[in-house]
């Protein structure tokens, strides 16, 4: 839609909206110190719930409690773009189903920029710190070496998992374009994502050919941190994964402009 | 600024159709409608053409469900035409969003634009930006509103803090601030009180005074268009109706005037007598006064007063000019039964 403004614009323009939300949602005290206190209460139910499952089953097929740890924390990594940049996403159904979103329709800039500009959900945040911490004790327990070449393929493919996630929420977000209920397909979408701090090789072929090609959530974690955790049997998928999470980035965007653009509004 | 008789929108035959499912009743039509491809075509905007000029407040009116909020998606480039062309400064809005969003500014009353927790001035800074404003006009453009309005205690106070009047003033600043070509305000006093609804007019004349701004307003308050348009257009089931001066409309219609009479009892009750007395005018009553609107190209006012006189012992009486409300919706009513007989006034 709008080729004359380039990256660069669009970069200085999210620093600053993003800037000016963060300052006012500082400026609601308790607000912030609660939201705060409940991110990291939610990450700690998390983390116990997953430590009393491996005190009982020390290794799933295969998986150790260390290397399950590192696949827990990947996942919490490269689920924080969609939960910081792309929150807006759950507003959409609601925006649309009112007419209020035909007010992002009068900008002179990109529309899924501006719509998705608007949130900055700074609770990811806590999440962010809570996934590297664990990322790097699991490193350590496991005894990976740390190298430049190891710590510039964890952030591709980190990457590479955040792409995955944000496309699956995009593409279930633009749904309400054109059904009307479509938080159920956002919540479900959500909801699979759990699945994605497990090994795939522990699901059936039928729920691993799913979680491959159709819901493509082994991208996110599963995937990509072979490449770390285990160098020597990466499958062709695994290097292909950039790849299939740009192109899958793309298609969702393309879907959601779509879908914006048929986008009629509601009588005033 | 621009010649003052350059048009700046260009309507030629527009029409736009929606595709409605015909949904049947219950539980089981809910279910056939699911698998119907049972269309049928609505046509919101019917062939309508009009040329708008720089620096023109057109009042665009109509009654809810005319296609107004229709016609001006079309020119605000969220809507395609079915067929027609429209140009918007030479642009087709619909192929070219992002440059037609640069020419124009718009207000919906209801649906605040601004970011929701910020203060004003800091919506204005993004604003800067995404319009690309220069310093100078972004200074000019401020120094301009506050000779206007009061705006220091606006810019410093979020925009989800404000009162209604006070968000809508700030949306109207915002839709002005990037040196619109033209601003389209929808309903802008809907809901405010009357000296904010005074102050939010005087603001738009202003705005449109000194920027020389083409406004296009759609309203259903006729007090927004006796203070702003000398110009109105009025559509009705898509058609255009009306498109001239605000003067022309009084005549255009018939010369309605208002016998408003005063006479013993309840007068409620007595306006529905005189009502039967005379079926083809329209009657009301209220506490003070029977008022009879009286369509001078067909009755004669002495006439209908000397009438009233034979079966009523009328105490005062008083003779109004219609106001322009009761004009519209005089017109209203007609194109809403076509059958009726001001139809062909």
């Amino acid at each position: 839609m709008d080729n004359k403004r380039g990256l660069f614009f669009y970069l200085k323009l999210y620093g600053k909206i993003v800037v000016q939300d963060i300052k006012s949602k500082m400026s609601y005290r308790a607000d912030f110190i609660i939201s705060t206190i409940g991110m990291v209460a939610t990450n700690i139910s998390g983390f116990i719930g997953f430590y009393i499952l491996f005190r009982n089953f020390p290794s799933i097929n295969g998986w150790t409690y260390d290397e399950m740890l590192f696949l827990y924390g990947f996942s919490l990594v490269s689920i924080t773009p969609v939960q910081c940049l792309f929150d807006n996403n759950w507003s959409l159904r609601i925006n649309v189903y009112t007419g209020d979103f035909i007010k992002y329709c009068f900008r002179p800039v990109n529309l899924f920029f501006y719509y998705q500009s608007e949130i900055f959900d700074i609770k990811g945040l806590g999440q962010l710190a809570f996934g590297i911490g664990t990322i790097i004790y699991a490193w350590s327990r496991i005894g990976l070496p740390v190298t430049f070449l190891a710590i510039l393929k964890l952030i591709i493919f980190l990457s590479t998992a955040s792409l995955v996630m944000i496309a699956l929420q995009n593409a279930a977000a633009a749904t309400c374009f054109w059904i009307q209920n479509s938080f159920y397909v956002l919540d479900l979408v959500n909801r699979f994502r759990d699945y994605a701090k497990y090994p795939i090789t522990i699901f059936s072929p039928v729920f691993r050919f799913i979680f491959t090609f159709l819901f493509p959530i082994a991208f996110i974690a599963y995937y990509p941190s072979l490449v770390i955790l285990r160098p020597n049997e990466i499958p062709l998928l695994t290097w292909l994964s950039p790849f299939i999470g740009a192109a899958f980035f793309y298609v969702s965007y393309r879907i959601w402009m779509y879908g914006a653009m048929r986008y009629n509004g509601t009588g005033s | 600024m621009d010649n003052n008789e350059k048009p700046v929108i260009e309507l030629k035959n527009i029409s736009k159709e929606f595709k409605v499912l015909n949904r049947h009743e219950g539980l089981k039509g809910s279910i056939r409608d699911l698998f119907s491809r049972d269309y049928r075509t609505v046509k919101a905007v019917d062939d309508v053409s009009m040329t708008v000029n720089q620096g023109e407040i057109v009042g665009y009116l109509g009654p809810n469900g005319a296609g107004k909020s229709t016609t001006i998606k079309m020119m605000t480039g969220v809507l395609e035409p079915t067929s027609g062309q429209i140009l918007v400064r030479g642009n087709v809005p619909y192929l070219h969003r992002s440059e037609n969003a640069q020419n124009i500014g718009v207000v919906f009353g209801q649906r605040s634009q601004l970011w929701w927790a910020l203060p004003l001035i800091e919506s204005f800074r993004i604003l800067k930006d995404i319009y690309g404003i220069s310093d100078q006009a972004y200074k000019d453009i401020q120094d301009l509103y506050r000779s206007l309005v009061d705006i220091e205690d606006l810019l410093h106070k979020p925009v989800r803090q404000m009162s209604l009047g006070q968000r809508t003033l700030s949306d109207i600043l915002a839709a002005f601030l990037h040196d619109p070509a033209i601003v389209f305000l929808d309903e802008p006093t809907i809901g405010l009180d009357v000296s904010m609804k005074a102050k939010i007019r005087e603001l738009i004349c202003e705005l449109n005074n000194k920027r020389n701004t083409t406004v296009i307003l759609t309203t259903h308050d006729m007090g927004d268009v006796d203070a702003l348009c000398r110009r109105i257009v009025i559509i009705d089931r898509g058609k255009k109706l009306y498109d001239n001066d605000i003067e022309h409309l009084k005549g255009f219609f018939g010369s309605y005037r208002t016998l408003k009479v005063r006479m013993d009892g309840d007068l409620k009750k007595k306006a529905l007598k005189v009502q039967n007395e005379f079926p083809s005018l329209s009657v009301t009553g209220d506490d003070e006064w029977i008022s009879v609107l009286v369509d001078e190209s067909r009755d004669r006012v002495v006439d209908v007063l000397e009438k009233l006189q034979q079966s009523h012992n009328i105490k005062d009486m008083q003779l109004e000019e219609i106001s322009t409300e009761e004009v519209i919706k005089k017109i209203y009513e007609g194109a809403a039964s076509p059958s009726s007989d001001s139809e062909g006034a």
